[in-house]
């Protein structure tokens, strides 16, 4: 498989009034062809900056400060803002979390599906409204004809993040980029969003980057996770490697923290005590140490760099040092039905 | 008499309608049915889970029982007094003994308050202590939701919002309450956070024998914290049973469709499962269908469902379901 996204040593921060905010912190994250990749970590660990980066979105006072980030081997970095614009929402489309506020609510969803299309495939009118219908056949959205000349409001969440996936697909971009894609939607309306987004990666054969907190979805979706914490990787691997074999003590915290439906008895749920760091002064070692209860003197001073596990498994603990005891993660709390 | 069975709140065919404004001017009032017609009991010390999409009215439900919403018709019996037709004055002894938790933690607390004086506002209102008493009663609070004494004299901007919580939660114990409605407490909580804050409730009930009405959409953590699961569709309840029951047996096709569309964090497990994916959205609840609500998106509706509403029956062991179609 190609690459197809190659991100490299990826800084990024926030120049804020109280000072640098690090909010990314030096990663690597690769996207093949095809492949769909799941970013998990809580709120503030950097997976939406990461994403904002990608598509050089990241607000003020926000900067990428340093790395590369090759798209189909050219440094996306390096391009001009009108460069860039030939490449959002063609190249690489990116699906928002919150569908009530990002559709524009003064244009019809018509006008807004339309527009894309017009500027990346240069379709005329006729043709263009041609594709935007047909796009919203795609989505399931009943009626497309005349759904076309409706306004956001007369759509329920469900339907909008659908008219969202229509607009990213519109120019089959190589890259899709969702950022909590149903996150603020309801249980069964997910599943729909999911198995729709399922389909159509398969049909269009495009990568897709998701970002969430949510294991459940990227088990149902992905084929690779990262997990970051705190700016950093603290694990990356298949999605097999992180339920099953998860190596950093974070992600046993996180696996462990989460009620499982066919949990048989009232079991006492094993949280993470504390709380992650503040990125205005990260600390010098693993950010982790505060929370992690097999914490050594190292782990304070250095950070640990990235232990290969097995081929594209990797962790950034030192308990995978040679050197370090061995500590062996029990399935307590984990189900495995 | 079984001490455990002891009814402490019991819900009769509660009914909340707002009326909707706009439309032309000499359209008739609509209203929005929120609640229609839901009945249940709750146990002493037990926790009642309350689950649906947003817009089902479970939200609606807990602050009615609490009577931050006048009902529209129904009865609401508080311990065994019918708190339904109470005016405010007349509700005060009962507010003592009935809270709530707020779900976003951000919302719920005035930023230009100390962490005392929010939690000490209900102690200052019920006249229950003042001076040294109150300040004791503020430290013992915080201590026992896992906050420092030093934490009275911050603003709430100053905590994150797994503490805000906490902070909520002294609030809703400071006048030493016997049932406390959880409205989606844990829903705006980071995962390795909501894990905390479940577990606190969880002690605190033990320590204190509270009785939690816990409402949430996230039916794993429900499960999770529940002795019995209520289910929600538009303004109804279509079925209540056992928390584990509920999970292991659902009968009604909305909560099958519901526990089938959970995400469930083990690849292996997704692989296996037959999903349920249920056609379009929720009908509103201005105009809701007639019959069974459910049948527009039910995968087995038939004619009967249009016609005639299914009544609550009774499976066995208190699982309770509202279909035409269950054996």
């Amino acid at each position: 498989m190609d690459k197809l996204l190659e991100i490299k040593d990826l800084h990024t921060s926030f120049f804020t009034h109280v000072g640098e905010v690090k909010a990314v912190r030096g990663i690597n994250i690769d996207v093949h062809q095809g492949e769909a990749v799941g970013i998990v970590g809580e709120s503030g660990c950097g997976k939406s900056v990461t994403s904002l980066s990608v598509m050089r979105l990241v607000p003020s006072p926000g900067k990428i400060i340093k790395g590369q980030i090759y798209f189909k081997g050219e440094d996306l970095l390096q391009k001009s803002e009108k460069e860039m614009q030939k490449i959002r929402g063609n190249k690489i489309a990116m699906i928002f979390q919150d569908p009530m506020t990002s559709l524009n609510p003064v244009y019809t969803i018509g006008d807004q599906l339309i527009e894309p299309l017009r500027l990346h495939k240069n379709l005329d009118k006729k043709a263009a409204r041609r594709e935007a219908v047909e796009l919203l056949r795609e989505v399931r959205i009943p009626d497309p004809e005349k759904r076309l000349n409706q306004y956001p409001h007369e759509f329920s969440g469900g339907m909008r993040q659908r008219v969202m996936i229509a607009m990213a697909l519109s120019c089959q971009p190589e890259l899709i980029i969702a950022d909590e894609p149903t996150t603020a939607l309801d249980v069964t309306i997910q599943a729909q969003i999911l198995e729709l987004m399922k389909e159509l990666r398969e049909k269009f054969n495009s990568s897709i980057m998701l970002i969430t907190h949510d294991l459940g979805i990227v088990a149902d979706l992905c084929s690779r996770i990262v997990v970051m914490y705190a700016g950093i990787i603290v694990e990356e691997g298949s999605v097999r490697d992180i339920f099953y074999n998860p190596k950093h003590p974070y992600t046993w915290g996180l696996l462990k923290s989460i009620p499982k439906v066919n949990m048989t008895s009232r079991q006492r749920l094993i949280p993470i005590d504390g709380q992650p760091p503040d990125l205005l002064k990260p600390p010098a070692g693993c950010p982790f140490v505060p929370r992690c209860r097999y914490a050594m003197r190292i782990c304070q001073e250095q950070c640990p760099g990235l232990y290969s596990v097995s081929d594209d498994h990797n962790a950034a603990c030192w308990l995978l040092d040679s050197r370090a005891p061995s500590v062996t993660w029990d399935r307590e709390g984990v189900s495995l039905k | 008499m079984n001490s455990s069975k002891d009814i402490l709140v019991e819900v009769k065919d509660l009914k909340k309608y707002f009326p909707v404004r706009g439309g032309m001017v000499a359209e008739k009032r609509q209203m929005l049915k929120a609640v229609d017609g839901v009945s249940f009991q709750i146990y002493k010390g037990e926790t009642l889970g309350l689950v649906g999409e947003s817009g089902c009215g479970k939200t609606t439900v807990g602050r009615t029982i609490l009577k931050l919403y006048a009902p529209t018709s129904g009865r609401v019996i508080f311990d065994g007094d019918d708190i339904s037709d109470l005016n405010d004055r007349q509700m005060r002894p009962y507010r003592k003994r009935m809270q709530i938790i707020f779900q976003d933690p951000y919302a719920s607390l005035n930023p230009r308050m100390t962490v005392g004086d929010i939690i000490a506002e209900s102690i200052d209102i019920h006249r229950i202590a003042a001076g040294e008493d109150r300040e004791a009663m503020i430290f013992d609070l915080l201590d026992k939701v896992g906050l420092n004494r030093e934490h009275a004299g911050r603003y709430p901007h100053e905590f994150s919002g797994g503490q805000r919580q906490r902070i909520g939660i002294a609030r809703a114990l400071a006048v030493n309450p016997d049932f406390i409605v959880c409205d989606e407490p844990i829903s705006a909580l980071d995962v390795s956070i909501q894990a905390q804050v479940v577990n606190l409730l969880e002690d605190l009930q033990v320590e204190m024998g509270l009785t939690y009405l816990f409402i949430a959409h996230d039916l794993s953590m429900v499960k999770h914290i529940s002795d019995r699961v209520g289910v929600m569709y538009l303004g109804k309840i279509v079925e209540i049973a056992e928390s584990s029951e509920l999970y292991s047996k659902p009968l009604h096709p909305y909560t099958q469709a519901l526990l089938s569309a959970i995400p469930v964090p083990d690849p292996d497990a997704m692989e296996k499962r037959d999903r349920i994916i249920l056609k379009g959205d929720v009908p509103t609840p201005i105009n809701p269908p007639s019959g069974c609500r459910f049948r527009t998106r039910c995968p087995i509706a038939s004619d009967i469902c249009a016609e005639q509403e299914p009544d609550m029956k009774d499976y066995g062991g208190g699982h309770m379901a509202a279909c035409h179609f269950i054996e």
